[in-house]
C-alpha cells in the first residue's frame, strides 16, 4: 500500500485528489496521513470529501476515514464503474475539480461513461470549467480519449447551482510532444455575467481592448442564466499546437477595472513567454503524460503543485520524470 | 467537532437577516440560514427550520439556497406558529411542546442549535431549553464576514454549554474551589486526606445549597470555625445577605430557651419589657448555626422544625407568626440516632437536618495536621499581639513529637491545642520557646488528661492489661480492643456483647456463634468477658 505524507510539497488537497486519481487507474490502495497538516483547520474539507466520495463510486473502493477533519485516509479501490455518474458538490467544492480526480479513471475504462456534476464550475479557487474544456481536453484528446465537457449550466461563486456533463470515450494513451506553440490562430475576450447590469461586460471587455487593442469581433460578451449573481472574464489564446484560458473573477464591490485588468495581465504573461503550457495546464498534464509512457512538454515554470504532482506521480508509477528548468522554461520529459 | 455524527441543526428562520432580497442580489448578502450551510469544515446535514407559516414562501427560498449550495442538507421546514414572538411564555411554551415531541437521538446526530436568528426572546427560550437538557445540543452562533454585504463566508462557532470542556474554564473552576477549600480550613495547609476529602466535600455542596447542614464531631474539632467559614465564603459570593447567628443549644435551658430562640412580644411573661426578635429571626437570609443541637428541649426542637419547613414560627405571646429564611447548621457531638432511639430528639427533625452530614476527625485522629496548624496558631498569636513567638528547633520536634504520639488523645482537640499553645507563647522568654517549656507543658497535658481519661476506655486498658500490657499492644490492636472492651463493659452479658460487636455479620447471617468470637478475641490477650466488665487488674 502506498503511504503518503498529507503535508507534503503544497500540502494542500492537491495530492490527495491525484492521489485518487493514480489509485484508480492503477487499483492500488493507499494511505494518507498528516492531511492538510500545518493549516489553520487541518485535515479533510467538505471540499476534498466530495473528491473522495465521488472517486469511491467510481472506483467501488473501500474507504476509512473519510469525515469532516480527519487527518488519515485508506482508500482501497475496487472495478471502475463505467455508464452514468451523477454527483452533487455543492457551492464550495468545485465540480472541475472533482471531475478531474475521477477523469483519468473513466478515460482509462473498458466503457464509455457520462458524469454529471452539479454546484460550482466558476470558482476562483480553481480552474474553471472552460479551461478543462477548452485547454485540457483537446491536449487528452490528441493523445487518444476524448471528453467532451458541455457546461449545461454556469455556477457561480457563491450560490453554485450549476451543472456540468461529460461523456467520456475511453482510449489508450499515446505519447505526445508539447514543446512549441506553433502560429497564433486565436485571441479573444469573453466575458460571462449572471444577473448583473450589462454596464459590467461593457467596462471589462473596453479595458480589453484598450489593453491589447483588439476588435468587436474578439470581445464578446455572454449573459447566463443561474440562480444567483457572477461575472467571469476569460481570454482565450489560441496557437497551432496549445490553447491557452486565463481568467479573473468578479466580485461585489470589486471594481470592474481590477477585475479586467487582472485577466490582461495573466494574458501577457503568457504572451510573453514562449513555453506552450501554462501554470494550470502542466498541472493537469503530469498524469496523462506518465501514463501514457513517454513524452514531454514544455512549460513556464512549475508551480509548488505542479513539483509535488510530479514528486507523487514518480514515486507511484516508478517511472523517469526528469524536469529542465531554466528561468523562463521547464521542461519535462517522461519514460 | 465531533464528524462521526451527522450534523442536525435546530434554528428559527430570520424574517429579516435570512430576507435581504428576494432577487438575485439575495447571494450578495449575509444570510446566516444560508451561510451556516456553506462552511467547508461543517457540513449540515438535516436543518430544522422554524418558521411562521406566515413566513412560508420565505422558508422556501430559503430552503433552496440551502439546497444549491449544499446538497448534502435536507430542509425540514417546522411550522411554529406564534401570535406573539416576542412573548416569553408563549414563546418558551411552543419550544418546549416542540422539543419535547421531538425525537432527538442524541447517540446518533449531533444536534446544534441556531441562535444568531429568531427575535431575542426566541434566542433566550433556545438557551434556557438547552441549558436545562431540554434540548441535547450545542449552540451555534454565526457571524457576518469582515465586510458585512459581500458573498463571503461569514464565521460560526460552536458553543458548548458544559463549561468542563473549556480548558481554560475548568482550570479556573479548579482554582475557585482550592481557594474555597483553603478558606474553610482557615487558610490551614492541612495533610490529612480524610480531611482534605471532606472540605472538598463541604465546598461542593454546602456553598451551592440552602439545605440544611449537620457537622457531628467532638467537641473543639472545629464545627464552629467551619460553619462560619460556610457563611463567610456564602456572603463573600453575594449568596447570603444576611448574617451569621451562632449559638449553643447547651445554653438554651428552660423558659428562656424558646424566647432566645424565636422571640417574644413585650409582655409575653414576667421580664418580658420589650420585643425580642429572637435568633430566628436574627438570622433571617442569613445562616444560624445551632451547637449541640442534641441538647434542644422537645418543644424548641417541633418549632424549629416548623420554622425549617415553612419558613414560619410563632414567637412567644404573638398573635400573629414570624418569618424567616436562614440555612441551618446544626453541631454536634452526640450521636443523634442514639437521641432518637431515648426519644430525646425528634426524628422528623433529625431527617430534616440529615440530608448532608459531615463528620469531623477529633485532632488525635488528624495527626498529619497538628504541624500545620502548630505553625497557624503561632501566626494568629502574632496578628494578635503583634509579637513574634518561635519555637527552639529541638523544643518543635520534642512538641511536635508528643503531640503527634498515640499518648497525646488531644480529648478537646483545637480547643486543647490553643490552649497548650497559648499558654506555651505566653510563657516564651524573648519570644522564644525552649525545651524547658515544652516539657512542662508535655507534663501539664498529661496530667489533665490524665485526670479526665479516668473513665476511658483506653484506661481501662491499661487497667487490664498494665502500661507494659499497653505498650505492647499494636496501635491496631489497641484501638480495636478498647472498643470491645468499652462494649463489653456496657453489656450484661458475653451473649449481648457479641451481638452488638458483630451485629453486621449477623444481619448477614455469616456469624452463628458471636459470644464464641468474643470470648476467642478476649483470649488472644489473656482477658476474660467477667474481668473485662469489673474491670480488676491482672493477677
Amino acid at each position: 500500500m502506498h503511504s503518503l505524507d498529507g503535508s507534503r510539497g503544497e500540502g494542500g488537497g492537491q495530492i490527495l485528489r491525484s492521489a485518487l486519481s493514480l489509485a484508480l487507474v492503477t487499483g492500488q490502495p493507499f494511505r494518507i496521513h498528516s492531511i492538510r497538516a500545518g493549516r489553520p483547520k487541518p485535515g479533510l474539507k467538505r471540499q476534498h470529501l466530495a473528491a473522495v466520495l465521488a472517486a469511491q463510486r467510481v472506483g467501488s473502493a473501500r474507504v476509512s476515514g473519510a469525515v469532516l477533519g480527519s487527518s488519515e485516509l485508506v482508500f482501497e479501490p475496487g472495478a471502475i464503474q463505467t455508464g452514468l455518474h451523477r454527483f452533487a458538490v455543492g457551492s464550495a467544492g468545485s465540480a472541475s475539480l472533482v471531475l478531474q480526480t475521477i477523469l483519468p479513471a473513466l478515460w482509462s475504462a473498458n466503457a464509455p461513461s457520462t458524469v454529471e456534476i452539479e454546484g460550482g464550475t466558476h470558482n476562483p479557487l480553481a480552474p474553471p470549467a472552460d479551461f478543462v474544456r477548452d485547454v485540457f481536453l483537446p491536449v487528452l484528446a490528441r493523445m487518444g480519449p476524448r471528453v467532451e465537457l458541455e457546461i449545461v449550466r454556469y455556477g457561480f461563486f457563491p450560490a453554485g447551482g450549476g451543472l456540468l456533463r461529460a461523456t467520456i470515450t475511453p482510449a489508450p494513451l499515446r505519447p505526445i510532444e508539447l514543446t512549441e506553440r506553433g502560429e497564433r490562430t486565436l485571441h479573444r475576450a469573453r466575458c460571462l455575467v449572471a444577473n448583473l447590469p450589462p454596464v459590467v461586460a461593457a467596462r471589462e471587455l473596453a479595458i480589453v481592448r484598450r489593453e491589447f487593442g483588439w476588435g468587436p469581433g474578439q470581445l464578446e460578451e455572454a449573459r447566463v442564466p443561474g440562480p444567483g449573481p457572477g461575472n467571469v472574464l476569460s481570454i482565450e489564446l489560441g496557437f497551432e499546437h496549445v490553447r491557452e484560458l486565463v481568467s479573473a473573477f468578479g466580485e461585489r464591490d470589486r471594481a470592474s477595472e481590477f477585475v479586467a485588468k487582472e485577466a490582461c495581465a495573466a494574458a501577457r504573461t503568457y504572451l510573453e513567454h514562449e513555453a506552450p503550457v501554462g501554470e494550470h495546464l502542466a498541472d493537469q498534464l503530469v498524469l496523462p503524460f506518465a501514463l501514457a509512457g513517454s513524452g514531454r512538454f514544455r512549460a513556464l515554470p512549475l508551480s509548488l503543485h505542479a513539483t509535488t504532482n510530479i514528486e507523487l506521480v514518480r514515486e507511484w508509477l516508478g517511472g523517469r520524470i526528469d524536469v529542465a528548468s531554466d528561468e523562463r522554461n521547464a521542461t519535462v520529459s517522461f519514460g | 467537532m465531533d464528524s462521526k455524527r451527522p450534523t442536525v441543526v435546530l434554528g428559527f428562520l430570520g424574517v429579516k437577516l435570512d430576507d435581504s432580497r428576494r432577487d438575485a442580489k439575495r447571494w450578495d448578502h449575509w444570510r446566516p440560514s444560508v451561510d451556516l450551510c456553506r462552511h467547508d469544515d461543517l457540513v449540515v446535514q438535516r436543518f430544522e427550520l422554524l418558521a411562521d407559516s406566515k413566513h412560508n414562501s420565505l422558508a422556501r427560498q430559503v430552503a433552496a439556497d440551502i439546497a444549491t449550495v449544499s446538497p448534502e442538507t435536507t430542509v425540514e421546514l417546522r411550522a411554529l406558529d406564534l401570535v406573539d414572538p416576542w412573548d416569553f411564555e408563549e414563546v418558551f411554551g411552543a419550544l418546549l411542546d416542540f422539543a419535547r415531541a421531538y425525537p432527538f437521538a442524541p447517540e446518533r446526530e449531533d444536534y446544534l442549535v441556531h441562535m444568531t436568528t429568531g427575535t431575542h426572546v426566541a434566542q433566550i427560550c433556545l438557551f434556557l431549553l438547552v441549558e436545562a437538557g431540554y434540548i441535547p445540543a450545542r449552540l451555534v452562533q454565526v457571524g457576518p464576514p469582515a465586510r458585512m454585504n459581500s458573498s463571503a463566508l461569514g464565521t460560526y462557532s460552536v458553543i458548548d454549554l458544559d463549561l468542563s470542556r473549556y480548558d481554560k474554564l475548568a482550570a479556573r473552576f479548579r482554582r475557585e474551589r482550592d481557594e474555597h477549600a483553603h478558606s474553610l480550613k482557615s487558610g490551614i495547609a492541612t495533610r490529612n486526606t480524610a480531611f482534605n476529602a471532606l472540605i472538598e466535600r463541604i465546598e461542593r455542596v454546602a456553598l451551592d445549597s440552602d439545605a440544611p447542614v449537620l457537622l457531628m464531631g467532638p467537641t473543639g474539632a472545629g464545627k464552629s470555625q467551619l460553619a462560619r467559614r460556610v457563611y463567610e465564603l456564602r456572603h463573600e459570593r453575594r449568596a447570603l445577605a444576611g448574617p451569621f447567628v451562632e449559638v449553643n443549644c447547651a445554653t438554651l435551658r428552660g423558659e428562656t430557651a424558646m424566647s432566645a430562640l424565636f422571640g417574644h412580644k413585650k409582655g409575653a411573661f414576667t421580664g418580658a419589657a420589650s420585643d425580642r426578635p429572637g435568633l430566628l429571626r436574627s438570622a433571617d437570609g442569613g445562616v444560624l448555626f445551632l451547637d449541640e443541637i442534641g441538647e434542644l428541649g422537645l418543644d424548641e426542637q417541633a418549632m424549629l422544625l416548623r420554622a425549617l419547613e415553612e419558613g414560619r414560627f410563632l414567637p412567644v405571646g404573638a398573635d400573629s407568626e414570624a418569618t424567616s429564611r436562614f440555612q441551618l447548621i446544626a453541631g454536634t457531638n452526640r450521636d443523634l440516632r442514639a437521641a432518637v432511639r431515648e426519644g430525646r430528639f425528634r426524628d422528623d427533625l433529625l431527617a430534616r437536618i440529615d440530608l448532608w452530614t459531615f463528620r469531623l476527625p477529633g485532632l488525635a485522629q488528624r495527626v498529619e495536621d497538628i504541624e500545620p496548624n502548630l505553625d497557624y496558631e503561632l501566626q494568629q498569636w502574632e496578628r494578635r499581639r503583634g509579637q513574634r513567638v518561635s519555637f527552639s528547633r529541638e523544643a518543635r520536634e520534642r512538641f511536635l513529637a508528643f503531640a503527634t504520639s498515640p499518648q497525646a488523645r488531644w480529648p478537646g482537640n483545637f480547643r486543647d491545642f490553643n490552649a497548650a499553645l497559648t499558654r506555651l507563647a505566653t510563657l516564651a522568654h524573648g519570644g522564644r520557646i525552649d525545651t524547658a517549656l515544652v516539657d512542662e507543658e508535655i507534663e501539664r497535658l498529661r496530667e489533665a488528661w490524665g485526670e479526665a481519661q479516668r473513665d476511658s476506655s483506653v484506661d481501662a486498658l491499661e487497667e487490664l492489661l498494665g502500661p507494659a500490657g499497653v505498650a505492647a499492644l499494636d496501635r491496631f490492636d489497641r484501638v480495636q480492643l478498647a472498643d470491645v472492651v468499652s462494649v463489653c463493659r456496657a453489656a450484661r452479658s458475653l451473649s449481648e456483647a457479641g451481638r452488638e460487636l458483630f451485629a453486621a455479620s449477623r444481619a448477614r447471617k455469616s456469624s452463628s456463634n458471636d459470644a464464641d468470637r468474643l470470648r476467642k478475641y478476649l483470649a488472644r490477650f489473656g482477658l476474660e468477658f467477667e474481668r473485662v466488665r469489673s474491670g480488676s487488674t491482672p493477677r
